[in-house]
Protein backbone atom coordinates (compact mmCIF):
# COMPACT_ATOMS: atom_id res chain seq x y z
CA UNK A 1 0.00 0.00 0.00
CA UNK A 2 1.41 3.07 -1.04
CA UNK A 3 1.15 6.72 0.51
CA UNK A 4 -0.26 7.87 -2.58
CA UNK A 5 -2.80 5.27 -3.54
CA UNK A 6 -5.56 6.67 -5.85
CA UNK A 7 -3.62 10.02 -6.22
CA UNK A 8 -3.07 11.52 -9.82
CA UNK A 9 0.47 13.84 -9.92
CA UNK A 10 1.69 15.83 -12.99
CA UNK A 11 5.28 15.95 -13.21
CA UNK A 12 6.74 18.44 -15.55
CA UNK A 13 9.82 18.14 -16.98
CA UNK A 14 10.35 14.72 -16.18
CA UNK A 15 11.81 13.01 -19.58
CA UNK A 16 15.35 13.51 -18.06
CA UNK A 17 17.27 15.15 -15.42
CA UNK A 18 16.09 15.08 -11.56
CA UNK A 19 12.46 15.01 -13.15
CA UNK A 20 12.40 10.78 -14.09
CA UNK A 21 13.23 10.35 -10.39
CA UNK A 22 10.61 12.31 -9.13
CA UNK A 23 7.83 10.55 -11.29
CA UNK A 24 9.34 6.78 -10.47
CA UNK A 25 9.02 7.53 -6.84
CA UNK A 26 5.55 9.13 -6.88
CA UNK A 27 4.12 5.99 -8.48
CA UNK A 28 6.39 3.71 -6.28
CA UNK A 29 3.89 5.29 -3.72
CA UNK A 30 0.94 4.69 -6.08
CA UNK A 31 -0.10 7.71 -7.89
CA UNK A 32 -1.40 7.52 -11.45
CA UNK A 33 1.68 9.74 -13.47
CA UNK A 34 1.31 12.58 -16.14
CA UNK A 35 4.37 13.38 -17.81
CA UNK A 36 4.84 16.35 -20.05
CA UNK A 37 8.07 17.15 -21.20
CA UNK A 38 9.77 19.12 -24.47
CA UNK A 39 11.40 15.83 -25.04
CA UNK A 40 9.59 12.17 -25.04
CA UNK A 41 9.45 10.69 -21.88
CA UNK A 42 8.67 7.25 -23.28
CA UNK A 43 11.23 5.57 -21.46
CA UNK A 44 9.86 6.94 -17.91
CA UNK A 45 6.37 6.00 -18.63
CA UNK A 46 7.77 2.57 -19.84
CA UNK A 47 9.87 1.88 -16.48
CA UNK A 48 7.03 3.15 -14.28
CA UNK A 49 4.18 0.09 -16.17
CA UNK A 50 7.22 -2.20 -15.90
CA UNK A 51 7.30 -1.84 -12.24
CA UNK A 52 3.49 -1.91 -11.84
CA UNK A 53 2.17 1.70 -11.87
CA UNK A 54 0.07 3.74 -14.31
CA UNK A 55 1.92 6.69 -16.29
CA UNK A 56 1.38 8.20 -19.15
CA UNK A 57 2.97 11.73 -21.24
CA UNK A 58 2.65 14.02 -23.45
CA UNK A 59 5.50 16.41 -25.63
CA UNK A 60 5.14 19.62 -25.09
CA UNK A 61 6.24 23.11 -23.75
CA UNK A 62 4.33 24.36 -20.64
CA UNK A 63 5.61 27.70 -21.80
CA UNK A 64 2.08 27.86 -24.41
CA UNK A 65 -0.84 28.49 -22.48
CA UNK A 66 -2.72 26.14 -25.27
CA UNK A 67 -0.49 23.40 -25.03
CA UNK A 68 -0.82 23.81 -21.18
CA UNK A 69 -4.72 23.36 -21.50
CA UNK A 70 -4.53 20.40 -23.76
CA UNK A 71 -2.12 18.47 -21.59
CA UNK A 72 -4.18 18.84 -18.13
CA UNK A 73 -7.37 18.37 -20.13
CA UNK A 74 -6.15 15.15 -21.60
CA UNK A 75 -4.95 14.19 -17.63
CA UNK A 76 -7.84 15.00 -16.54
CA UNK A 77 -10.22 12.51 -19.23
CA UNK A 78 -7.73 10.10 -18.70
CA UNK A 79 -7.56 10.04 -14.76
CA UNK A 80 -10.37 11.31 -13.38
CA UNK A 81 -8.76 13.70 -11.25
CA UNK A 82 -5.19 16.11 -10.64
CA UNK A 83 -3.82 16.31 -6.60
CA UNK A 84 -0.78 16.50 -7.43
CA UNK A 85 1.57 18.68 -9.32
CA UNK A 86 5.32 19.16 -9.04
CA UNK A 87 6.53 21.91 -11.00
CA UNK A 88 9.66 20.31 -12.30
CA UNK A 89 10.25 21.55 -16.02
CA UNK A 90 12.73 24.35 -16.07
CA UNK A 91 15.55 25.80 -18.61
CA UNK A 92 18.75 24.91 -17.06
CA UNK A 93 21.39 24.69 -19.90
CA UNK A 94 23.73 26.04 -16.95
CA UNK A 95 25.63 27.56 -19.56
CA UNK A 96 27.76 30.67 -18.29
CA UNK A 97 27.04 34.17 -19.66
CA UNK A 98 27.98 37.57 -17.99
CA UNK A 99 25.25 40.11 -16.80
CA UNK A 100 26.59 42.26 -20.02
CA UNK A 101 26.13 39.58 -21.91
CA UNK A 102 22.50 38.00 -21.66
CA UNK A 103 20.28 39.04 -24.28
CA UNK A 104 16.79 40.59 -23.57
CA UNK A 105 15.58 37.00 -25.77
CA UNK A 106 17.76 34.68 -23.25
CA UNK A 107 16.25 36.32 -20.59
CA UNK A 108 12.85 35.87 -21.58
CA UNK A 109 13.22 32.32 -22.50
CA UNK A 110 14.24 31.69 -19.26
CA UNK A 111 11.57 33.28 -17.77
CA UNK A 112 8.60 32.07 -20.05
CA UNK A 113 9.41 28.74 -19.50
CA UNK A 114 10.41 28.22 -15.66
CA UNK A 115 8.42 31.02 -14.03
CA UNK A 116 5.26 31.51 -16.65
CA UNK A 117 5.52 27.92 -17.68
CA UNK A 118 4.55 27.46 -13.93
CA UNK A 119 2.19 29.58 -13.43
CA UNK A 120 0.17 28.81 -16.20
CA UNK A 121 0.58 24.95 -14.78
CA UNK A 122 -0.91 26.25 -11.46
CA UNK A 123 -3.55 28.22 -13.25
CA UNK A 124 -5.15 24.98 -15.10
CA UNK A 125 -5.04 22.41 -12.01
CA UNK A 126 -6.37 24.67 -9.86
CA UNK A 127 -9.69 24.45 -10.56
CA UNK A 128 -9.66 21.33 -10.79
CA UNK A 129 -8.08 20.92 -7.39
CA UNK A 130 -10.53 23.67 -5.81
CA UNK A 131 -13.28 21.37 -7.10
CA UNK A 132 -11.42 18.57 -4.49
CA UNK A 133 -10.90 20.82 -1.91
CA UNK A 134 -7.65 19.36 -2.16
CA UNK A 135 -4.61 19.75 -4.15
CA UNK A 136 -0.62 19.51 -3.53
CA UNK A 137 2.14 21.87 -5.63
CA UNK A 138 5.38 21.19 -5.26
CA UNK A 139 7.79 23.94 -7.37
CA UNK A 140 11.21 23.43 -8.14
CA UNK A 141 13.34 25.94 -6.91
CA UNK A 142 17.00 26.19 -6.63
CA UNK A 143 19.70 26.30 -3.97
CA UNK A 144 21.40 29.03 -6.37
CA UNK A 145 18.67 31.78 -5.00
CA UNK A 146 20.78 31.03 -1.45
CA UNK A 147 24.46 31.03 -3.18
CA UNK A 148 23.94 33.64 -5.75
CA UNK A 149 26.26 31.80 -8.24
CA UNK A 150 27.87 34.42 -10.78
CA UNK A 151 27.18 33.78 -14.68
CA UNK A 152 23.56 32.30 -14.45
CA UNK A 153 21.57 35.83 -13.22
CA UNK A 154 18.52 34.42 -16.04
CA UNK A 155 18.11 31.02 -14.25
CA UNK A 156 18.86 32.27 -10.80
CA UNK A 157 16.56 35.12 -10.85
CA UNK A 158 13.95 32.76 -12.17
CA UNK A 159 14.29 30.25 -9.64
CA UNK A 160 13.80 33.57 -7.18
CA UNK A 161 10.79 34.32 -8.75
CA UNK A 162 9.45 31.14 -7.76
CA UNK A 163 9.91 31.29 -4.09
CA UNK A 164 7.75 34.39 -4.35
CA UNK A 165 5.22 32.31 -6.58
CA UNK A 166 5.10 29.77 -3.49
CA UNK A 167 4.40 32.13 -0.79
CA UNK A 168 1.48 34.09 -2.59
CA UNK A 169 0.38 30.84 -3.90
CA UNK A 170 -0.28 29.35 -0.73
CA UNK A 171 -1.85 32.05 0.73
CA UNK A 172 -4.32 32.74 -1.95
CA UNK A 173 -5.15 29.17 -2.19
CA UNK A 174 -4.92 27.78 1.34
CA UNK A 175 -8.93 28.40 1.68
CA UNK A 176 -9.35 25.75 -1.05
CA UNK A 177 -7.34 22.90 1.04
CA UNK A 178 -4.36 23.40 -1.60
CA UNK A 179 -0.87 23.37 -0.37
CA UNK A 180 1.62 25.27 -2.23
CA UNK A 181 5.41 24.70 -1.11
CA UNK A 182 8.50 24.51 -2.52
CA UNK A 183 12.09 22.04 -2.94
CA UNK A 184 15.78 24.09 -3.41
CA UNK A 185 17.77 21.16 -4.71
CA UNK A 186 21.59 21.78 -4.81
CA UNK A 187 23.49 20.99 -7.93
CA UNK A 188 22.78 17.51 -8.67
CA UNK A 189 24.81 15.30 -10.82
CA UNK A 190 22.27 14.12 -12.93
CA UNK A 191 23.40 12.36 -16.12
CA UNK A 192 23.16 16.21 -17.88
CA UNK A 193 25.67 17.62 -15.13
CA UNK A 194 27.11 14.53 -14.58
CA UNK A 195 28.10 13.96 -18.01
CA UNK A 196 29.74 17.28 -18.20
CA UNK A 197 33.31 17.73 -18.29
CA UNK A 198 33.26 21.64 -17.51
CA UNK A 199 31.61 20.90 -14.66
CA UNK A 200 33.32 18.00 -12.88
CA UNK A 201 35.60 20.56 -10.81
CA UNK A 202 32.57 22.57 -9.63
CA UNK A 203 30.75 19.31 -8.76
CA UNK A 204 33.57 18.67 -6.78
CA UNK A 205 34.10 21.90 -5.26
CA UNK A 206 30.28 21.95 -4.24
CA UNK A 207 30.47 18.63 -2.19
CA UNK A 208 33.23 20.52 -0.20
CA UNK A 209 30.52 22.86 0.90
CA UNK A 210 28.53 20.39 2.16
CA UNK A 211 28.13 19.67 5.18
CA UNK A 212 27.44 15.91 3.90
CA UNK A 213 30.19 15.80 2.05
CA UNK A 214 29.58 14.22 -1.32
CA UNK A 215 27.82 15.08 -4.51
CA UNK A 216 24.29 15.16 -5.06
CA UNK A 217 22.36 12.64 -6.88
CA UNK A 218 19.23 12.71 -8.13
CA UNK A 219 17.70 10.28 -5.22
CA UNK A 220 18.65 12.70 -2.90
CA UNK A 221 15.56 14.46 -3.54
CA UNK A 222 12.73 12.05 -4.04
CA UNK A 223 11.58 11.84 -0.27
CA UNK A 224 11.09 15.67 -0.20
CA UNK A 225 8.96 15.20 -3.33
CA UNK A 226 6.78 12.40 -1.57
CA UNK A 227 6.89 14.07 1.82
CA UNK A 228 5.51 17.33 -0.60
CA UNK A 229 2.90 15.38 -2.21
CA UNK A 230 1.59 12.81 0.71
CA UNK A 231 -0.76 13.53 3.49
CA UNK A 232 2.06 13.72 5.79
CA UNK A 233 2.82 17.17 5.10
CA UNK A 234 -0.73 18.70 4.84
CA UNK A 235 -0.61 21.52 7.44
CA UNK A 236 2.67 22.67 5.79
CA UNK A 237 2.52 25.66 2.78
CA UNK A 238 4.45 28.03 1.46
CA UNK A 239 7.32 26.70 2.79
CA UNK A 240 11.16 25.70 1.17
CA UNK A 241 12.70 22.99 2.23
CA UNK A 242 16.91 22.82 0.90
CA UNK A 243 17.91 19.59 -0.04
CA UNK A 244 21.58 19.85 -0.72
CA UNK A 245 23.36 17.86 1.92
CA UNK A 246 23.57 21.30 4.39
CA UNK A 247 25.92 23.76 1.96
CA UNK A 248 22.79 26.69 2.27
CA UNK A 249 21.34 26.37 5.89
CA UNK A 250 18.08 27.81 5.43
CA UNK B 1 6.69 -2.14 7.92
CA UNK B 2 7.59 0.43 8.64
CA UNK B 3 9.95 3.27 7.53
CA UNK B 4 11.78 3.68 11.12
CA UNK B 5 11.34 -0.17 12.00
CA UNK B 6 14.82 -1.27 14.07
CA UNK B 7 15.41 2.63 15.03
CA UNK B 8 15.50 3.69 18.28
CA UNK B 9 14.74 7.06 19.24
CA UNK B 10 14.41 9.34 21.87
CA UNK B 11 11.79 11.68 22.25
CA UNK B 12 12.07 14.19 25.63
CA UNK B 13 9.44 15.90 26.99
CA UNK B 14 6.76 13.40 25.75
CA UNK B 15 4.72 12.94 28.89
CA UNK B 16 2.12 15.82 27.84
CA UNK B 17 2.12 18.31 25.18
CA UNK B 18 2.86 17.67 21.41
CA UNK B 19 5.91 15.18 22.51
CA UNK B 20 3.49 12.23 23.40
CA UNK B 21 2.20 12.93 19.23
CA UNK B 22 5.88 12.16 18.07
CA UNK B 23 6.42 9.50 20.91
CA UNK B 24 3.29 7.42 18.99
CA UNK B 25 4.09 8.18 15.07
CA UNK B 26 7.84 7.00 15.52
CA UNK B 27 6.35 3.78 17.16
CA UNK B 28 3.77 3.46 14.62
CA UNK B 29 6.61 3.71 12.35
CA UNK B 30 8.64 0.81 13.81
CA UNK B 31 11.07 2.50 15.67
CA UNK B 32 11.65 1.59 19.66
CA UNK B 33 10.65 4.87 21.53
CA UNK B 34 12.22 6.23 24.88
CA UNK B 35 10.58 8.87 26.56
CA UNK B 36 12.16 11.30 28.68
CA UNK B 37 10.18 14.15 30.95
CA UNK B 38 9.95 15.89 34.04
CA UNK B 39 6.76 14.51 34.64
CA UNK B 40 5.49 10.09 34.52
CA UNK B 41 4.94 8.97 30.80
CA UNK B 42 3.21 5.94 31.59
CA UNK B 43 0.20 6.57 29.95
CA UNK B 44 2.42 7.37 26.41
CA UNK B 45 3.77 4.64 26.62
CA UNK B 46 0.98 2.17 27.86
CA UNK B 47 -0.85 3.51 24.45
CA UNK B 48 2.52 2.75 22.41
CA UNK B 49 2.07 -0.93 23.78
CA UNK B 50 -1.50 -1.22 23.00
CA UNK B 51 -0.71 -0.38 19.86
CA UNK B 52 1.82 -3.09 19.11
CA UNK B 53 4.81 -0.88 19.85
CA UNK B 54 7.86 -0.97 22.21
CA UNK B 55 8.41 1.99 24.76
CA UNK B 56 9.99 2.85 28.11
CA UNK B 57 10.22 6.05 30.16
CA UNK B 58 12.01 7.44 32.42
CA UNK B 59 12.25 11.18 34.54
CA UNK B 60 14.17 12.94 33.51
CA UNK B 61 15.21 16.58 33.48
CA UNK B 62 17.46 17.71 30.37
CA UNK B 63 19.08 20.40 32.28
CA UNK B 64 20.47 17.98 34.55
CA UNK B 65 23.56 16.28 32.26
CA UNK B 66 23.77 13.11 34.66
CA UNK B 67 20.44 12.24 34.29
CA UNK B 68 20.63 13.09 30.48
CA UNK B 69 24.07 10.50 30.52
CA UNK B 70 21.28 7.99 32.65
CA UNK B 71 18.70 8.43 29.95
CA UNK B 72 20.88 7.43 26.77
CA UNK B 73 22.83 4.86 28.83
CA UNK B 74 19.84 2.78 29.52
CA UNK B 75 18.17 3.19 26.00
CA UNK B 76 20.94 1.70 24.50
CA UNK B 77 21.40 -0.64 27.44
CA UNK B 78 17.22 -1.66 26.78
CA UNK B 79 17.25 -1.16 22.82
CA UNK B 80 20.41 -1.65 21.41
CA UNK B 81 21.36 1.63 20.24
CA UNK B 82 20.25 5.35 19.31
CA UNK B 83 19.63 6.58 16.06
CA UNK B 84 16.91 9.65 16.45
CA UNK B 85 17.13 12.15 18.70
CA UNK B 86 13.75 14.67 18.69
CA UNK B 87 14.97 17.13 21.06
CA UNK B 88 11.44 18.28 22.44
CA UNK B 89 11.40 19.15 25.69
CA UNK B 90 11.29 22.89 26.79
CA UNK B 91 9.24 25.70 29.12
CA UNK B 92 6.93 27.01 27.18
CA UNK B 93 3.76 27.39 29.13
CA UNK B 94 4.33 29.58 32.04
CA UNK B 95 6.23 31.48 29.78
CA UNK B 96 2.98 33.07 27.62
CA UNK B 97 2.46 36.66 28.54
CA UNK B 98 5.18 37.94 30.42
CA UNK B 99 6.39 41.51 29.81
CA UNK B 100 10.21 41.93 29.13
CA UNK B 101 10.19 44.26 32.51
CA UNK B 102 9.15 41.17 34.35
CA UNK B 103 11.84 38.54 33.31
CA UNK B 104 14.01 37.61 35.99
CA UNK B 105 17.43 36.37 35.73
CA UNK B 106 16.27 33.70 36.98
CA UNK B 107 14.03 33.09 34.63
CA UNK B 108 15.98 33.70 31.79
CA UNK B 109 18.37 31.11 33.44
CA UNK B 110 16.26 28.43 33.81
CA UNK B 111 14.74 28.95 30.12
CA UNK B 112 18.13 28.70 28.40
CA UNK B 113 19.06 25.89 31.01
CA UNK B 114 16.38 23.57 29.51
CA UNK B 115 15.70 24.94 26.07
CA UNK B 116 18.85 25.26 25.01
CA UNK B 117 21.81 23.25 27.33
CA UNK B 118 18.83 21.21 27.52
CA UNK B 119 19.18 19.77 23.83
CA UNK B 120 22.76 20.12 23.68
CA UNK B 121 23.74 17.81 26.93
CA UNK B 122 21.15 15.63 25.11
CA UNK B 123 23.01 15.72 21.60
CA UNK B 124 26.53 15.76 23.16
CA UNK B 125 25.05 12.14 25.06
CA UNK B 126 23.86 10.61 22.20
CA UNK B 127 26.76 11.57 20.09
CA UNK B 128 29.62 8.58 20.53
CA UNK B 129 26.32 6.20 19.79
CA UNK B 130 25.10 7.72 16.51
CA UNK B 131 29.19 8.18 15.17
CA UNK B 132 29.66 4.31 16.06
CA UNK B 133 26.91 3.58 13.86
CA UNK B 134 27.84 6.48 11.35
CA UNK B 135 24.25 7.10 11.39
CA UNK B 136 21.71 9.74 13.40
CA UNK B 137 18.95 11.97 12.90
CA UNK B 138 18.57 14.96 15.17
CA UNK B 139 15.44 16.69 15.30
CA UNK B 140 15.24 20.06 17.20
CA UNK B 141 11.85 21.49 17.91
CA UNK B 142 12.09 25.33 17.15
CA UNK B 143 8.99 27.59 17.02
CA UNK B 144 7.76 29.96 14.51
CA UNK B 145 8.05 32.72 17.15
CA UNK B 146 11.12 33.45 16.22
CA UNK B 147 10.28 34.68 12.50
CA UNK B 148 7.46 36.20 14.08
CA UNK B 149 8.70 37.89 16.84
CA UNK B 150 6.70 37.36 19.16
CA UNK B 151 6.14 40.08 22.02
CA UNK B 152 5.92 39.21 25.82
CA UNK B 153 7.83 36.34 26.12
CA UNK B 154 11.31 37.35 25.55
CA UNK B 155 13.01 34.55 27.39
CA UNK B 156 11.23 31.79 25.38
CA UNK B 157 11.89 33.41 21.41
CA UNK B 158 15.50 33.69 22.61
CA UNK B 159 15.53 30.08 23.76
CA UNK B 160 13.89 29.17 20.19
CA UNK B 161 16.66 30.96 18.46
CA UNK B 162 19.46 29.63 19.84
CA UNK B 163 17.61 26.15 18.74
CA UNK B 164 17.83 27.24 14.83
CA UNK B 165 21.37 28.79 14.94
CA UNK B 166 22.65 24.98 16.99
CA UNK B 167 20.73 23.20 14.47
CA UNK B 168 22.95 24.84 11.37
CA UNK B 169 26.42 24.71 13.54
CA UNK B 170 25.95 20.87 14.95
CA UNK B 171 24.61 20.03 11.03
CA UNK B 172 27.89 21.49 9.98
CA UNK B 173 30.03 20.02 12.69
CA UNK B 174 28.71 16.55 12.58
CA UNK B 175 28.11 16.35 8.72
CA UNK B 176 30.76 13.94 8.55
CA UNK B 177 30.01 11.57 10.76
CA UNK B 178 26.60 10.65 9.29
CA UNK B 179 24.51 13.05 11.50
CA UNK B 180 21.64 15.05 10.25
CA UNK B 181 20.58 18.11 12.12
CA UNK B 182 17.57 19.48 11.25
CA UNK B 183 14.77 21.77 13.13
CA UNK B 184 11.05 21.64 12.82
CA UNK B 185 9.26 25.31 13.74
CA UNK B 186 5.59 24.36 14.96
CA UNK B 187 2.81 27.48 15.07
CA UNK B 188 0.89 28.05 18.51
CA UNK B 189 -0.63 24.06 18.32
CA UNK B 190 -3.63 23.19 20.21
CA UNK B 191 -2.58 20.82 23.17
CA UNK B 192 -4.96 19.87 26.13
CA UNK B 193 -2.98 21.95 28.23
CA UNK B 194 -3.47 25.19 25.85
CA UNK B 195 -6.90 24.29 25.20
CA UNK B 196 -7.51 24.14 28.95
CA UNK B 197 -6.23 27.81 29.64
CA UNK B 198 -9.16 31.06 29.82
CA UNK B 199 -6.74 33.28 28.34
CA UNK B 200 -5.77 31.72 25.08
CA UNK B 201 -9.07 30.19 23.67
CA UNK B 202 -9.12 33.03 21.82
CA UNK B 203 -5.79 33.50 20.64
CA UNK B 204 -6.00 29.96 19.56
CA UNK B 205 -9.00 31.39 17.24
CA UNK B 206 -7.44 34.79 16.19
CA UNK B 207 -4.10 32.78 14.78
CA UNK B 208 -6.74 30.24 12.83
CA UNK B 209 -7.60 33.50 10.82
CA UNK B 210 -3.61 34.17 10.43
CA UNK B 211 -3.21 30.96 8.36
CA UNK B 212 -3.48 29.65 4.83
CA UNK B 213 -4.90 27.19 5.56
CA UNK B 214 -7.76 28.98 8.27
CA UNK B 215 -7.87 26.33 11.10
CA UNK B 216 -6.47 25.74 14.24
CA UNK B 217 -3.18 23.79 14.68
CA UNK B 218 -3.09 19.93 16.48
CA UNK B 219 -0.49 18.30 17.71
CA UNK B 220 -0.78 15.83 14.95
CA UNK B 221 -0.28 18.37 12.45
CA UNK B 222 3.58 18.21 13.37
CA UNK B 223 3.72 14.33 13.31
CA UNK B 224 4.27 13.72 9.56
CA UNK B 225 7.53 16.81 9.69
CA UNK B 226 8.80 14.61 12.60
CA UNK B 227 8.40 11.04 10.89
CA UNK B 228 10.22 12.64 8.05
CA UNK B 229 13.01 13.87 9.57
CA UNK B 230 13.82 11.03 11.37
CA UNK B 231 13.55 8.74 8.23
CA UNK B 232 16.06 7.74 5.85
CA UNK B 233 13.92 9.75 3.24
CA UNK B 234 15.35 12.75 4.42
CA UNK B 235 19.01 11.90 4.21
CA UNK B 236 20.27 13.85 2.69
CA UNK B 237 18.40 17.08 4.41
CA UNK B 238 20.82 18.73 6.87
CA UNK B 239 20.54 22.14 9.23
CA UNK B 240 17.88 22.80 7.87
CA UNK B 241 14.25 24.51 9.29
CA UNK B 242 11.02 23.55 8.14
CA UNK B 243 8.07 25.71 9.52
CA UNK B 244 4.81 23.70 10.02
CA UNK B 245 1.99 26.15 10.87
CA UNK B 246 -0.56 26.11 8.19
CA UNK B 247 1.39 28.97 5.99
CA UNK B 248 1.51 31.52 8.70
CA UNK B 249 5.16 32.35 8.56
CA UNK B 250 6.57 31.32 5.02
CA UNK B 251 10.20 30.12 5.40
Amino acid sequence: MGRLDGKVAIVTGAAIGIGPYYARGLAAEGAKVAIIDLDPADRVVAEIKAAGGTAMSMIGDVSDRATVGKFIGAVEQTYGAVHILINNASLARMARIPVTELSTEEWDRYFAVNVRGMFLCVQAVVPIMKRQNYGKIVNITSGTVWNGPPMMLHYVSTKGAILGMTRALATELGQDGIRVNAIAPGLTSTEYIGGRNDYAEYRQAMAKTRAIKREELPEDIVGTCIFFSSPDSDFVTGQCLVVDGGAMKH
Amino acid sequence: MGKLDGKVAIVTGAASGIGPSYAKALAAEGAKVSIADLEPADAVVRAIREAGGEAMTQICDVADAAAVARLVESTVKTFGGLHILVNNAAIYARYVAVRMDEISPADWDRAFAINVRGPFQCVQAALPHMRRQRYGKIINIASGTIFKGVPMMLHYVSTKGAILAMTRSMANELGKDGIRVNAIAPGLTSTDFLKSRNDIPGVLQTMAKTRALLREEEPEDLVGACVFFASPESDFITGQCLVVDGGQVMH
